[in-house]
């Protein structure tokens, strides 16, 4: 080989480069000979006869070619070496190995004794010679043992030296068959039966080679399809496809020049082959011979490469493709239907027929193919495409042509009789595939191309139905917005009981919600605009036994509301059917003004909308996967669109609108007050009332429809349905304290006009009346008819919002209500002139707004008008008295200090007869003042 | 420096000779005409010319010659004739040499005749490439030996190879019985 030698002289000065190194070497060349790496690469290149030729040259050439790596990976070529195997054996002969010279040593260890006393003579000493050699003899012994036992077994593998030892558990491999003409049977399993062995990798190729090669070149240097030998030693179809089968996977190990060519001559060959049995098989198909040639010839062409081609033949001229029953035409469910509407019977029976047949068909698939269960899948799957697809796609565009809400349905209709479909297959036996899954994949394929249109046409039909049923009802709302105010003041006049009519309304709008989780009945009882006919028969159809025939009136909500509930309305049952008309009449009218500022109703509708969008959606969540995931999120869009169009175009411009109401609401401005109510504040309270009711709605819609089926997720603080829903019912919340904000106003202000013009002068300042016992004893005893009214109005609105609101916020909307009431009553009090006799009727007074007041539980107040009943006593106190007077003036825990004695002496002054006691309090009080001091 | 002092390379053969791998090409396969940007591309055929370049640099180089101690020129020049006709190649990943064992083609025409020449020659550019590192002309060399000793008897290879037999001749009976499986038929 080359060898260098430094050149004596030193690198030239200056050349600091490795180059003037490499320069001042030179080399000896000798005789070229190749290294060994590339004898290595060139015997990769040749074919194995030549290998073993180039083995025979010396021993380290035949070191290189026994090389066991090089075997391996033809072995690993053909698929037929087990890593794991290998390993596993090698491990088991390590063992193997260990516990032989584990047996040996122990076997030596009395004998080392005599060894050790006398070194020289050993083995002659001690009779069993086997068992009394050294250690070194041991060693040498176990490998003689060996040779014996292997030439025992006339192996091959007699010399080995070079080669890792292992033993081989069981017989030996048998020798390399000299004739492979005399045992063809076992030709055809020799890939399967190769081992995996290291150490052995070519003596186990040396087998395959043995057996496949002679045919393998014989085929490939055929001319002719008839010459190889192949074909004449097998005689059998399927002995042929195991044998062409076997040869192709040979053909992988041999990577020699020239190997393409041999490769696809093969190929061509196996080609051949393949088309004659196919044609076998097309015969026996054509005669429909299931279990006679078809059968036989498709488990040869199943040995040859898996049938494939088999498969492909029998599904393409699969008579189910042409069979005029299940072909159905998808137009009858459009034409079937009645206009702009689509019906799915049709395709309910065509996908029935569909799957009876499909099912038949496993069954014969089961009877010809030896793996069916692939086979049958290939069969869906091209159902799907040929058939489904053929099916729903056109019926699909067609429906989107015509319209969209029948495009809606139908793209969710079918993909649930789809998926049905798939569901009620019977895979044939050994079927690998999870027929869930499957399902879910083949009806994915079926409805990927329509699935971004049709949820994007969900979300948009489901906003712009929003839009319209919102605007709609804007518009209306417009068309009559002049006489609305006007509106409201006729109705309230006619209003008889306020009170009474709340709780039946409260009872009315609760009850759809109770009803919602289960039937959802979109027709409000508040029909007072959509047509009475149909709310009657939404009415019917809930209670069908219950309606009176005999009754002229169509009281939508009257009627409904004692059948469905049950609840006897305070007067609804017993009363007199005119009365109850009339009470419908008048509870429509009513909620006409609420629907004026938002309706119930439309929420309703959109609610319902919703919901069958969000079904018809919900059905693509099944799939599961990427779809599955798109059709969760739209369903939640729709939901956060529902609350967006809900909150913000309905209810918010509602709640507005009411409070700019009670903004510009002035009592003086209105005529009549004879009513319990202040008109704005109760329109306004009857819409959080609705509000609310809204709210519930939504709550069950969102437990119900999406956090039911776990379309969002109720613990997921950032899932954008939660998310909205808290907004929604912030914004309700927020609007709702504004509201009350302005109503307290409102409230009081009512409160204060009432106390200015019906309070007379004379009710605490009564005339001496000349008649004086009778006219005392009547009229003075109890409250003023003033103090009656003003607690009447108030409570009427506190307890209007009980059971609606939230009860902190009623809390402090009654603690603000008292607070402000009783700085009214106090204005009030002083504006007046109040005798003696008067003070009774004060007292009396105070003790109503007392009582009113503990109503409420609410403490702190409760002191408030504790120190007002209190202070209405000094009026009681006779003028002769006025030293006492001055004490209770004076005593500030009297009031609970909620007066001071100042303000106390301000009330005072409102006695009647103040002139005249004055002085003597006024001495009483500084005259004490002195005597403390 | 200009760009085309940039690119050329000179290679010095064992015997001294310097070959200028831009100026004074092989006059027969008309070499001047490469134009300079491809000079480079030739040389680079080789890994070891290619990694030594990236190493030292252009300034680390300069005008030097770059020393191939163990090929003498004309084994050179058939390498350089060989890169010369291969320059536009792509230039092969070095793969799992597994994989690519499968993929051996066969030896391409102009290979064949590049090829066709005595057997000392063919050694020398096998083992020039090897010590270059040109992959594919190793590659083509290897394919042509094999070829060369297909169907020969050991007596022959070991002639060609120059090795000299150590088997007895009943140890070499005893191989070609072990292989017998081998044997055409």
């Amino acid at each position: 080989m080359s060898n260098f030698k430094r050149a004596p002289l030193a690198p030239a000065p200056g050349s600091k480069s490795i180059l003037s190194t490499l320069q001042a070497t030179t080399m000896i060349d000798s005789k070229p000979t190749l290294p060994a790496e590339i004898l290595v690469t060139i015997l990769d290149y040749l074919p194995v006869p030549d290998q073993m030729r180039f083995a025979r040259a010396s021993r380290r050439l035949k070191e290189m070619v026994y090389d066991d790596t090089r075997w391996v990976a033809r072995l690993k070529a053909m698929g037929c070496w087990d890593e794991a195997e290998a390993r596993r054996r090698f491990e088991e002969g390590m063992r193997r190995r260990r516990e032989r010279e584990a047996a040996a040593a122990a076997a030596i260890a009395p004998a080392a004794v005599g060894v050790g006393a006398v070194p020289g003579t050993t083995g002659a000493v001690v009779p069993p010679p086997r068992t009394s050699t050294t250690l070194f003899d041991a060693a040498e012994e176990e490998q003689q043992r060996e040779r014996e036992k292997d030439r025992r077994a006339k192996q091959v593998t007699e010399v080995r030296n070079g080669f890792e030892t292992l033993k081989v558990s069981g017989q030996p491999p048998p020798q390399a068959h000299k004739d492979p003409f005399h045992d063809p049977e076992a030709l055809l399993d020799v890939i399967k039966n190769a081992r995996s062995i290291r150490g052995l990798a070519r003596q186990e190729y040396g087998k395959i080679y043995g057996a496949l090669a002679p045919f393998y070149f014989d085929l490939v240097n055929s001319r002719s399809h008839a010459d190889p030998i192949i074909f004449k030693v097998f005689r059998d179809p399927e002995r042929q496809a195991q044998m062409l089968a076997n040869l192709h996977t040979f053909a992988k190990s041999d990577w020699s020049t020239g190997w393409q060519q041999r490769e696809d001559k093969l190929h061509s060959m196996k080609t051949i082959f393949e088309s004659a049995v196919l044609r076998e098989f097309e015969q026996g198909y054509e005669y429909w011979d299931v279990d006679g040639r078809m059968r036989k010839y498709a488990h040869v062409l199943d040995v040859l490469n898996g049938a494939t081609a088999g498969i492909e033949l029998f599904i393409q001229k699969h008579p189910i493709f042409t069979d005029k029953e299940v072909l159905m035409n998808s137009m009858d469910c459009i034409n079937q239907a009645p206009a702009d509407s689509i019906t799915l019977e049709p395709s309910r029976v065509f996908f029935e027929v569909l799957a009876k047949k499909v099912n038949e068909q496993a069954g014969i698939m089961e009877r010809i193919f030896p793996r069916p269960g692939h086979v049958f899948w290939t069969f869906v799957d091209k159902v799907r495409e040929d058939i489904v697809m053929e099916y729903t796609t056109p019926l699909l565009d067609e429906a989107h042509e015509r319209n969209l809400l029948s495009y809606l349905k139908a793209t969710s209709g079918l993909f649930e009789q789809t998926m049905q479909f798939f569901l009620t297959l019977t895979p044939p036996k050994g079927a690998k595939e999870n027929l869930e899954d499957k399902a879910k994949e083949l009806a994915l394929r079926i409805f990927e191309p329509h699935l971004d249109l049709y949820m994007q046409e969900e979300l948009d039909y489901f906003i712009r139905h929003a839009e319209a049923e919102v605007g709609d009802w804007e518009k209306k709302l417009s068309e009559q917005d002049a006489s609305v105010e006007s509106f409201y003041m006729g109705n309230f006049n006619r209003q008889a009981d306020k009170k009474d009519f709340l709780t039946s309304f409260k009872k009315v709008v609760m009850m759809p919600v109770t009803v919602l989780p289960t039937s959802f009945p979109i027709a409000s009882p508040f029909g007072a605009r959509t047509p009475v006919p149909a709310t009657t028969a939404n009415g019917s159809s809930l209670a069908a036994p219950s309606p009176q025939p005999s009754r002229p009136q169509s009281p939508g909500i009257g009627d409904a509301v004692p059948d469905r509930k049950g609840t006897p309305l305070p007067d609804g049952l017993k009363a007199p059917t005119d009365e109850l008309a009339a009470k419908a009449a008048l509870m429509t009218s009513r909620l006409e003004g609420i629907k004026s500022l938002f309706s119930i109703e439309v929420a309703l509708n959109l609610v319902h909308a919703a919901k069958s969008s969000l079904g018809r959606a919900a059905v693509f969540i099944s799939l599961g996967g990427q779809a599955g995931g798109e059709a969760r999120e739209q369903c939640e869009s729709i939901f956060v669109n529902l609350l967006r169009t809900l909150g913000n175009r309905h209810v918010k411009p509602g709640f507005e609108k009411a409070v700019e109401h009670l903004s510009h609401y002035n009592p003086r401005d209105v005529v009549d007050h004879n009513k319990a109510g202040v008109a704005p504040l109760v329109t306004f309270i009857e819409l959080v009332n609705v509000g609310d009711l809204i709210s519930q709605m939504i709550d069950v819609f969102y437990e119900q429809q999406l956090a039911g089926p776990r379309i969002a997720d109720r613990n997921d603080f950032l899932d954008p349905s939660g998310l909205a829903k808290k907004k929604f019912e912030q914004m309700l919340d927020e609007s709702v304290a504004a509201g009350l904000n302005k109503g307290i106003d409102v409230l009081m202000d009512e409160v204060e006009y009432i106390c200015a013009t019906t309070q007379l002068p004379t009710d605490y300042n009564p005339l001496p009346p000349p008649e004086k016992n009778n006219g005392v004893t009547d009229s003075d005893m109890g409250p003023t008819h003033t103090a009656r009214r003003v607690v009447e109005l108030v409570s009427s609105h506190t307890s209007m919002l009980v059971g609606s609101t939230e009860k902190t916020m009623l809390d402090v909307f009654n603690g603000e209500v008292g607070l402000r009431l009783f700085t009214a009553v106090c204005k009030h009090l002083k504006r007046q002139r109040i005798s003696t006799d008067g003070a009774i009727k004060l007292i009396a007074d105070m003790n109503l707004y007392f009582d009113y007041i503990r109503k409420l539980k609410n403490n702190d107040l409760l002191d408030y008008f504790k120190a007002l009943r209190e202070l209405s006593q000094i009026y009681l106190i006779a003028p002769n008295h006025a030293k006492e007077m001055a004490t209770i003036i004076a005593d500030g825990d009297r009031f609970g200090g909620i007066f001071r004695a100042e303000e106390v002496y301000e009330f005072a002054e409102r006695r009647a007869d103040w002139y005249q006691v004055r002085r003597d309090v006024e001495r009483a009080m500084y005259g004490l003042e002195c005597l403390v001091m | 420096m200009s760009d085309a002092k940039l690119q050329k390379i000179l290679l010095q053969s064992n015997d001294g000779v310097t070959i200028d791998v831009g100026k004074s090409p092989p006059l027969d396969i008309g070499f001047w005409r490469t134009p300079p940007s491809l000079y480079r591309a030739v040389a680079e055929r080789s890994v070891l010319i290619r990694n030594m370049l990236e190493d030292l640099g252009d300034e680390g180089i300069g005008n030097q010659a770059i020393p191939i101690p163990n090929v003498n020129e004309a084994v050179l020049k058939k390498v350089i004739e060989w890169c010369d006709h291969h320059r536009n190649d792509p230039v092969q990943p070095a793969d799992e040499e597994a994989d690519t064992r499968k993929k051996t083609t066969d030896i391409e025409e102009w290979d064949q005749k590049f090829m066709q020449v005595d057997q000392e020659m063919l050694f020398e550019v096998i083992l020039a490439a090897n010590y270059l590192d040109i992959k594919p002309l190793l590659d083509v060399g290897c394919k042509t030996v094999a070829n060369m000793i297909k169907g020969k008897s050991p007596e022959e290879i070991r002639k060609t190879f120059n090795i000299t037999n150590d088997f007895t001749p009943e140890e070499e009976e005893h191989i070609r019985r072990e292989n017998e499986w081998a044997e055409d038929r």
